[in-house]
């Protein structure tokens, strides 16, 4: 690893102020299961390193009116055992079960995981989704909110600017009877890289019509992004299987050619369609 | 503010004891306990979090030793497998993996005797799924997990009360 110095900042006033400063050569370190392989790979190569885990501010989980603030430094096993995440936006919980496994999941914080930028995040897809915002601060410009979706600008590459600091990913809690559902495609069930996701997340009207819908699959693009497509085709209409069936050729075409090879197109559309199902059948939130 | 090459002292508890190491900002916690303070129990295997075989517990949790930067384990407390059990006074769970035969190489051994620690902590009558979950961080490429699963699932299976209490505690 390529010496750097280790800043352990104990509020976000100082860990902005270390940013303004050393902004270019700074690296952000939360749970470190991303970057210290980069680090030791030689991937990166940082004058300063800044650790944010022991600033309280930036982590916990709380509810602020009909949205929840989650602090960027709150772990993946934090954010499993939250019973208002259980409650309030259950594809947290599956997106973040989904990652590693439980050493990983103690470490790993769903602000690393949006931070670091990877085309096979589990939990950046399920946060774009569920419509999340991100509250940036730095000394430059205050506080700022982001869409999620705006986040990466393109793999292992964020939008934010170098003194920026992460400090809430902010989501409106499901409306009762929103349906969801999350599946990852991977070698086995832990310990590995997704070959696919995809978070799902609908609501059906009175006449059983899509009256919401948002897919986002993780892996398959560069960055993750809703498959307007695909939505457009069910968007008001009940979801009967031949319109399914065209949904999923929609889903598949927008992805062709782009990021992923020909030959997992076709599994893609089964997942796709796999997840959807789950997601129709599914119970719902309360 | 400590220069790139400096060494920095580091304040930590490790298996009920007060330690105090100088560490370069680059180290690891795995390197710090192996080769610092001499904890060569805690493995070093494949250095990117995919193998478990440097896990500690950490505040209470499982963790991967070799994704901890030592200068994150400030003032932290540490578990490994030395402060488990001795060769005279075994913890419950290493008598369990000799009798049911789950220790082939032994190189996983440790890693997974602290996930296995952390969990029944949590989680005092893990399902044989819950156990699995949770030794699913640690290889064991003799993959001798059937005997290891038996091994937990029968401690989880006593009254952990009874059961000898970490020696750190």
């Amino acid at each position: 690893m390529q010496n750097y110095q280790f800043h352990g900042p104990r509020t976000v006033g100082e860990a902005l102020n270390i940013l303004s400063e050393r902004g270019d050569g700074c690296r952000i370190i939360a749970g470190g299961t991303d970057l210290i392989p980069a680090l030791r790979n030689e991937d990166i190569l940082p004058d300063s390193v800044l650790n944010i885990l022991e600033i309280d501010e930036l982590t916990g989980i709380s509810e602020e009116g009909d949205t929840i603030r989650i602090g960027p430094t709150t772990t993946f096993t934090e954010i499993i055992q939250s019973q208002v995440i259980k409650r309030s936006l259950p594809l947290l919980v599956e997106a973040a079960s989904s990652v590693g496994g439980p050493t990983i999941r103690n470490r790993g914080t769903i602000g690393g995981n949006i931070c670091n930028g990877s085309p096979a995040a589990d939990v950046l897809p399920a946060v774009v989704a569920l419509d999340g915002e991100l509250e940036l601060q730095s000394k430059a410009l205050g506080t700022r909110i982001i869409p999620a979706a705006e986040a990466v600008e393109a793999p292992y590459q964020t939008r934010f600017n170098r003194d920026e600091l992460l400090t809430g990913i902010l989501i409106k809690k499901l409306p009762s009877e929103t349906r969801y559902a999350f599946e990852k495609l991977a070698s086995r069930n832990a310990m590995a890289r997704a070959y696919m996701n995809i978070s799902i997340v609908l609501k059906l009207d009175e006449k059983g019509a899509f009256s919401d819908l948002r897919i986002v699959p993780g892996t398959l693009e560069a960055v993750a992004r809703r498959m307007s497509a695909a939505e457009k085709i069910l968007m008001g209409r009940q979801p009967e299987d031949s319109l399914v069936e065209e949904a999923a050729d929609a889903f598949v075409g927008d992805l062709a050619g782009v990021w992923i090879p020909d030959y997992k197109l076709p599994v893609a559309r089964s997942v796709f369609k796999r997840v959807l199902k789950r997601a129709l059948n599914g119970s719902g939130v309360e | 503010m400590a220069g790139k090459e400096d060494k920095v002292l580091l304040r930590m508890k490790v298996n009920g004891e007060e330690a105090e190491v100088a560490v370069k900002p680059t180290w690891t916690l795995l390197r710090v306990l192996r080769e610092e303070l001499g904890f060569t129990g805690t493995k070093k295997g494949c250095e990117q979090g995919d193998c478990g075989a440097c896990t500690v517990i950490m505040d209470g949790k499982a963790v991967n030793a070799c994704l901890v930067l030592a200068l994150q384990a400030e003032s932290k407390e540490i578990e490994t497998i030395e402060g488990l059990g001795t060769a005279d006074a075994l913890h419950p769970l290493q008598k369990s993996f000799i009798e049911h035969g789950a220790v082939q190489c032994g190189f996983c051994t440790p890693g997974m005797l602290m996930s296995a620690e952390a969990l029944l902590r949590e989680n005092r009558k893990p399902s044989l799924e819950e156990i699995k979950i949770g030794i699913s961080g640690n290889l064991c490429r003799c993959t001798g997990y059937t005997k290891i699963i038996k091994a937990i699932e029968s401690v989880s299976q006593k009254n952990r009360e009874a059961l000898t209490p970490f020696r750190g505690q």
